[in-house]
């Protein structure tokens, strides 16, 4: 072969075997999902809470006719904020961003949102003093290969005395969980899937002005609050929602967003019944009780993190990270320690309960510059009824199964619909939202 | 790429040995399904960027091939590659790059017949692989829980390079080439915790990989090599 040859050879070679199939292939690939999908169908989503805001965000952007049906009188689901009862505004609902590696962080990175490492101190209340460690370390849930059994009977099992009660119930408490239903097993594998990071952050704003401001604004026109839907009828062509006054919606998808504990206890009817895989599925979660209380001192004289109280299990400093003069502590409390105050049934003795503990804890100090209280009860409002989804003793694969979209007409979103480790959280709820949209797309697109 | 440069440095100092030590730098065009639909979604559960993030797609690839002596027209060799891919997006407060490595390790088999096939020639590839993401944001690399946010992945590769050589003297050639490989399975369960930041949401924990790369060898030969084409 001559080198004339070879040239044309070799361009007829690199143009049919290489840039033809890579231009090809370029032209094919595109850099987002669902680039030119053009969808005149109608989708409802029911429930404004961070994962029912995303997907609407997400639709909207789209261009996709959508309405959110909320409830209650506000959006934002388990977030909110309280202004007025310090010189910063209060996060009721969510207030800590879990780890760096989420889409939340990219939001507040992308929008200079600052934030602040929570690197508070924890100290303990054990055997009825301030310690900053304990004899044995109270940490043994992430390890592998645990029994599915609860925390409270594997911390027995572990010989942990009943000295160690509150300091496991604590534990618990931050996965929204009693010790004694939280399954050590289960809430293990969801650890392994946990991708985000273990450092807490606060915002120097409130985490809801975050998710207001930038995701919530661009959707409020789409939202009608005040509107229970009582049930949903997906058996036709179009899902006919109908809400506790009797009006009705109609949709050609529809995004259930609402919290697991609505699912749990059957307060929306659907027709034809949802599988029953599904109603057991939903039956595995647990919902504890959740309760937020805010109390205002006119001095600082407790720690910045204390576990092992009897009747809130973590009380926290929750001025980490604000630019503030004011002394707030939080009570963080979950689960049974929950639902007893809860059952207490006003704030002020729920206030007070706190603040005989926190007597007994400081040596009376609470009292005497105790100077007001905010409390917030999840469990007493009717649309949410408790802190957030977690895993019971025999969870299995509830939560994929949970998950799962129906006949490409239900689809499911919220924190405890998140399948990849993050639930419980704000972030975990987004991705739940964008997923449901993805699915629903992706429908369309087949 | 330390490593790279070890390997070659020592090549070159026994290439008394070699009957050809071949180096080649091409322009690599990568195709991953996993890793695309990683960004893909990336992309599309993050409208407030307003520019998007290029897909894995072009990159630049460099070898070394040495291949043993023989007197027979199918002549074997070991190979050495390294290829990097970057997706660079640029949004206010955000420069986010991610950046995809691989090196490659394998057996060559090396096809050439002068009588009827002149300058052409044929290299069949198996290789393992291996590969590294990375994501930087801010040119820094993204480190949270002070660790550095990394998908490492291990693999297998099988390649065919086929090439023209030109020679420009009795012991050095240089050749354009094309080739085009497949990576059926590169098992790295961490590319989506690191481009999309979720994990068994956008796809499955290994990745196949289809590349194709056009470039240009460089063949250094021993003096007593015959010159088998011109």
């Amino acid at each position: 072969m001559d080198r004339r040859n070879f040239i044309k050879q070799s361009c007829f070679l690199s143009i049919g075997g290489l840039i033809v199939p890579s231009s090809v292939l370029t032209c094919c690939r595109k850099e987002s999902l669902f680039e030119d999908i053009n969808y005149a169908g109608k989708v409802i989503i029911v429930g404004a809470g961070a994962a029912g805001l995303y997907a609407g965000y997400i639709l909207k952007l789209k261009g996709i006719d959508f309405t959110i049906i909320e409830a209650s009188n506000v959006h934002g689901g388990r977030m909110g904020k309280l202004d007025g009862f310090s010189d910063y505004t209060i996060d009721t609902g969510a207030q800590w961003l879990h780890g760096q590696n989420n889409i939340v962080a990219d939001l507040i990175k992308a929008q200079n949102i600052k934030t602040t490492l929570d690197d508070s101190v924890l100290s303990y209340w054990f055997n009825n003093q301030i310690v900053d460690s304990l004899p044995k370390d109270p940490f043994i849930f992430e390890n592998k290969n645990l029994p599915d059994i609860s925390f409270k009977a594997y911390a027995q099992q572990q010989n942990f005395g009943s000295e160690y009660d509150n300091i496991v119930e604590a534990i618990a408490g931050d996965q929204g969980a009693s010790a004694s239903l939280l399954s050590a097993y289960w809430n293990s594998k969801d650890e392994e899937n946990w991708t985000s990071g273990d450092e807490d952050f606060k915002f120097e704003k409130s985490f809801f002005d975050v998710l207001n401001d930038h995701i919530a604004q661009p959707v409020l026109p789409n939202i009608i609050y005040n509107t229970q839907i009582s049930s949903i009828d997906y058996s036709g062509d179009k899902t006919i929602l109908k809400d506790s006054n009797n009006n009705t919606f109609e949709a050609d998808k529809v995004i259930i967003s609402v919290p697991i504990s609505i699912l749990k206890l059957n307060e929306i009817n659907f027709a034809p019944a949802l599988p029953s895989e599904k109603t057991e599925a939903f039956s595995k979660f647990g919902m504890g009780a959740g309760m937020k209380v805010f109390l205002k001192f006119s001095t600082k004289f407790y720690r910045d993190e204390l576990y092992g109280g009897s009747v809130c299990g973590a009380y926290v400093d929750d001025t980490v990270g604000k630019l503030t003069s004011d002394n707030i502590l939080l009570a963080f409390i979950m689960g049974d320690q929950a639902a007893n105050l809860h059952a207490l049934g006003s704030d002020s003795l729920i206030a007070n309960a706190l603040l005989q503990e926190l007597d007994e804890i400081y040596n009376g100090q609470a009292s005497s510059t105790f100077i007001a209280s905010s409390v917030h009860d999840y469990t007493s409002k009717p649309f949410i009824k408790g802190a957030y989804g977690f895993s019971t003793i025999g969870m299995g694969d509830a939560r994929q199964i949970a998950a799962k979209p129906i006949g490409n007409k239900l689809f499911f979103s919220g924190e405890a619909m998140n399948i990849n480790g993050h639930h419980q959280t704000v972030h975990g709820a987004v991705e739940s939202g964008y997923k449901a949209v993805i699915d629903i797309l992706k429908g369309i697109k087949k | 790429m330390k490593i790279i440069l070890v390997v070659i440095s020592l090549i070159f100092a026994d290439n008394s040995i070699s009957q050809t030590l071949t180096l080649n730098i091409a322009y690599d065009y990568c195709y991953s399904k996993q890793l695309d639909n990683a960004i893909q979604s990336y992309n599309f559960a993050r409208p407030f960027l307003a520019n998007k993030q290029p897909l894995l797609m072009h990159g630049t690839s460099v070898s070394a091939s040495y291949i043993f002596k023989s007197e027979k027209h199918f002549k074997h060799g070991i190979n050495i590659s390294y290829s990097y891919f970057r997706s660079h997006a640029e949004n206010e407060n955000t420069v986010n790059n991610y950046n995809l490595h691989f090196l490659n390790l394998g057996y060559l088999v090396h096809y050439d017949n002068p009588e009827k096939w002149k300058g052409f020639y044929l290299d069949l590839i198996f290789s393992a692989t291996s590969s590294g993401l990375f994501r930087k944001i801010n040119q820094e690399p993204f480190v949270y829980d002070d660790n550095k946010s990394k998908a490492l992945g291990i693999g297998g590769d099988i390649g065919l390079r086929m090439g023209y050589e030109i020679y420009v003297s009795k012991s050095i050639s240089i050749s354009p080439f094309v080739l085009i490989g497949y990576s059926p399975y590169v098992y790295s369960p961490k590319n989506e915790v690191v481009i999309n930041q979720t994990k068994g949401l956008t796809g499955k924990n290994w990745t196949g990989i289809l590349n194709a790369q056009i470039g240009c060898a460089i063949h250094l030969k021993k003096r007593n090599t015959e010159r088998n084409s011109v």
